[in-house]
């Protein structure tokens, strides 16, 4: 159990590692990467996916997946967009559109949570099932014209050079990372991942827990896509589509685990820097499309196979020491790898 | 129960999060696709060097400008072809900076474009040419990078607002599209006419829906009196799919002699069905195709004609438009004349499908026979 902890440190170790190559690269490739108007649009041209990335952040650290997140974005965003044409008053709108999103997600908490279904199969249920129904509500078109303050808040600096979506994301980390390293609640997350059985012999709530996470989930994507609105100024039906796997790119590469229990936001905030960065270096640098992706997919494959490759190390180690207690292991052929 | 669960849940993620980097799902859509109309702000401020109207401005070569070329996405034919006219126009001008060719992967498309966009203006480049695949959403980005001084101008596919585009250069005009295609079912089927069928991409495309539209409208023409629509059926720009319709429609249709493709998917996939099958003698196919897939067909005789524009000249026309306009050696303005190298005249005219849109019109199409198929 102790050499837990540790692994996840130099995890994040190698994390920082990597973003200060990233990061050199970038200031010695291009003189443009350092101005301030980039660094915004560094986190802004992502801003919706990384809001989102935290509360992913801790429903897979308990155990589950959220695939419907980006569709969750979609429809809110097509909810706002439908009934400002409408002729609603844009404030209501979006508080329409995020309840749209609160109930999404209580959808899918309530299966997975109370009827005990595999969340992937579920949220899978919901990617498809919720942009079908922003599909429906848009139809093939594209609506805009919002008011002018609503593009404005999604397009224009609120405070100094930063426009609204960064200031909550920021606040959004802040509040993230008090609730999963300082509070009870965020305790159970981690030992709900780790063990559901025990923590529920533990007196832990666990459907409890479980259904506050996806309700969250659900609530911030849909703000997630009403901020995402603002920022295009026009909405369609496939607005957002294809999100989900970019943000769980980001939890994955963070170090936290896909099977639940282990990963902090230190990691999850330092693997965002790093592909942000690593995305904004690679356009600076005029390198786009496959080998851009490319290069970031080729990230998380290591991500998945160096903590696994690892572990079986260690354990490989372990077994070949004769100092312990196992059986006589056969005489060590292998190299050791230190 | 755990342990079962784990290596295949994670088989289940990993290969959901693989399907991120890997090729492109997405059925590519044929390039062109003119969106809605939707009600314009107000449109970008000109500024106001320039030569006095109606004289034809031709391009002083040489000038120092960076340009970037952005595709709808990479990997598709077309665009590689509208980069290599660009290139030809870059290299005749003298131009002695690098002539980018950047773009997004399809699936990324949208927000690839806004990136690129947002990247160039940072970068200081001087205009972007732009296939808009992002409809009104990448109307913030463009004015932005108006705001930090870069030129956009579209091809093949304009903003349909029309926000912060300088001009948008139009391959041909959408309604003769439909004429193009009455006119080759007539000179295929000949005088005594007969009845034809349209394989079409998705029933949602725009463009191919427009083209359909125009060909139905043509056809009421007493000229084509003899020629008869049977059906249109959809492939979805989708090889395998477009294969079994043009046979299923072989099945449906007995009488049928011709299908018209107005998608180079499309008329390739069901060139190919009546190849396969041995029905080239009974059932031609024509409408839009592109010449390196066609060869074979056309000197078969299988697709005895068919058209296109040229993807090179639009390529080459975007650029000398561009670079004019970059240099302020014209002004977006309607009325506008230049000359673009080897392929002559053009004018900058209101774009009758957009209310605030300037456009120029590239025209005619080149209809392709076994004469010049592989020229």
């Amino acid at each position: 159990m102790f050499h837990l902890p540790s692994a996840l440190r130099r995890w994040e170790t190698l994390l920082l590692a990597i973003l200060a190559v990233v990061v050199l690269f970038n200031v010695t490739r291009s003189p443009f990467y350092l101005r301030i108007d980039n660094l915004v649009n560094v986190f802004e041209l992502s801003i919706e996916k990384i809001i989102v990335a935290l509360v992913m952040t801790f429903i897979i650290i308990n155990g589950e997946i959220d695939l419907s997140v980006a569709s969750v974005m979609g429809l809110a965003a097509c909810v706002v967009a439908r009934l400002h044409a409408d002729g609603v008053a844009m404030p209501l709108a979006v508080l329409v559109a995020l309840t749209v999103g609160l109930l999404c997600g209580a959808f899918n908490g309530f299966w997975i949570a109370y009827v005990g279904l595999p969340s992937l199969a579920v949220t899978l249920a919901g990617l498809i099932g919720y942009r079908g129904a922003a599909r429906i509500l848009l139809e093939d078109k594209s609506i805009g014209n919002f008011p002018e303050w609503f593009n404005a808040l999604g397009q224009r600096p609120l405070v100094g050079p930063f426009p609204l979506a960064l200031i909550v994301f920021f606040v959004m980390l802040i509040a993230a990372a008090i609730i999963l390293q300082r509070t009870a609640f965020g305790r159970y997350v981690y030992v709900i991942g780790n063990n559901k059985e025990v923590a529920r012999y533990a007196g832990i709530r666990v459907k409890q827990v479980k259904m506050r996470l996806f309700m969250a989930s659900g609530l911030i994507a849909a703000l997630a896509g009403v901020l995402l609105a603002a920022r295009l100024g026009a909405v369609r039906g496939n607005t957002a589509e294809g999100f989900e796997l970019d943000i769980i790119t980001m939890v994955l590469l963070g170090g936290v685990s896909i099977f639940g229990g282990s990963g902090t936001l230190t990691g999850v905030a330092l693997s965002i820097l790093i592909i942000l960065n690593l995305r904004n270096g690679m356009s600076l640098a005029n390198i786009t499309g496959n080998t851009q992706t490319g290069v970031i997919g080729a990230l998380l494959i290591l991500s998945v196979l160096v903590p696994n490759l690892v572990g079986r190390l260690r354990a490989l180690r372990s077994r070949m020491r004769p100092a312990t207690t196992g059986p006589t292991p056969q005489p060590a052929q292998e190299v050791e790898i230190s | 129960m755990i342990r079962l669960h784990k290596p295949i849940a994670s088989l289940i993620v990993a290969s959901l999060l693989l399907g991120a980097c890997a090729a492109p799902v997405a059925a590519p859509q044929a390039p062109a696709a003119p969106a809605a109309t939707e009600p314009p702000a107000a449109p970008a401020a000109t500024q106001a060097p320039a030569a006095p109207s109606g004289e034809v401005v031709k391009a002083e070569p040489g000038k120092a400008v960076k340009m970037v070329l952005l595709p709808k996405f990479l990997g598709i034919a077309v665009f590689d072809q509208a980069n290599q006219g660009a290139q030809e126009a870059h290299k005749e001008l003298g131009n002695p900076e690098k002539l980018e060719f950047l773009g997004p992967t399809p699936e990324n498309s949208v927000a690839g474009q806004i990136e690129i966009v947002t990247t160039a203006a940072t970068q200081g480049v001087n205009a972007v040419m732009l296939s808009n695949n992002a409809g009104d959403q990448i109307v913030p980005a463009v004015k932005k990078a108006v705001e930090a001084g870069t030129k956009v101008v579209t091809w093949d596919s304009p903003i349909p607002s029309a926000e912060g585009e300088s001009v948008f250069v139009a391959q041909v005009d959408f309604n003769e599209t439909g004429k193009v295609m009455a006119d080759m079912a007539l000179s295929i089927l000949g005088a005594d006419g007969g009845k034809f069928a349209v394989l079409s991409a998705s029933p949602d495309a725009a463009n191919q829906n427009a083209w359909i539209a125009a060909m139905k409208e043509a056809l009421k023409d007493p000229k084509y009196a003899k020629l008869e629509l049977l059906d249109v059926v959809y492939g979805n720009d989708q090889s395998e799919e477009s294969y079994k319709q043009a046979l299923a429609l072989v099945d449906k249709y007995p009488d049928m002699e011709l299908i018209m493709a107005p998608t180079t998917v499309g008329i390739a996939a069901a060139a190919k069905a009546m190849t396969d099958e041995g029905l080239c003698d009974k059932v031609k196919v024509s409408g839009l195709g592109l010449p390196a897939e066609m060869v074979e067909y056309t000197k078969s005789g299988c697709a005895p004609e068919f058209a296109l524009w040229s993807f090179v000249d639009l390529g080459y026309l975007t650029y000398y438009l561009t670079y004019l306009l970059a240099t302020n050696q014209i002004e977006a303005k309607e009325g506008v004349k230049f000359k673009a190298g080897r392929m002559g005249e053009y004018t900058i005219t209101k774009d009758p499908t957009r209310e605030k849109g300037l456009r120029v019109l590239m025209g005619p199409f080149t209809v392709y026979n076994k004469d010049n198929v592989d020229k």
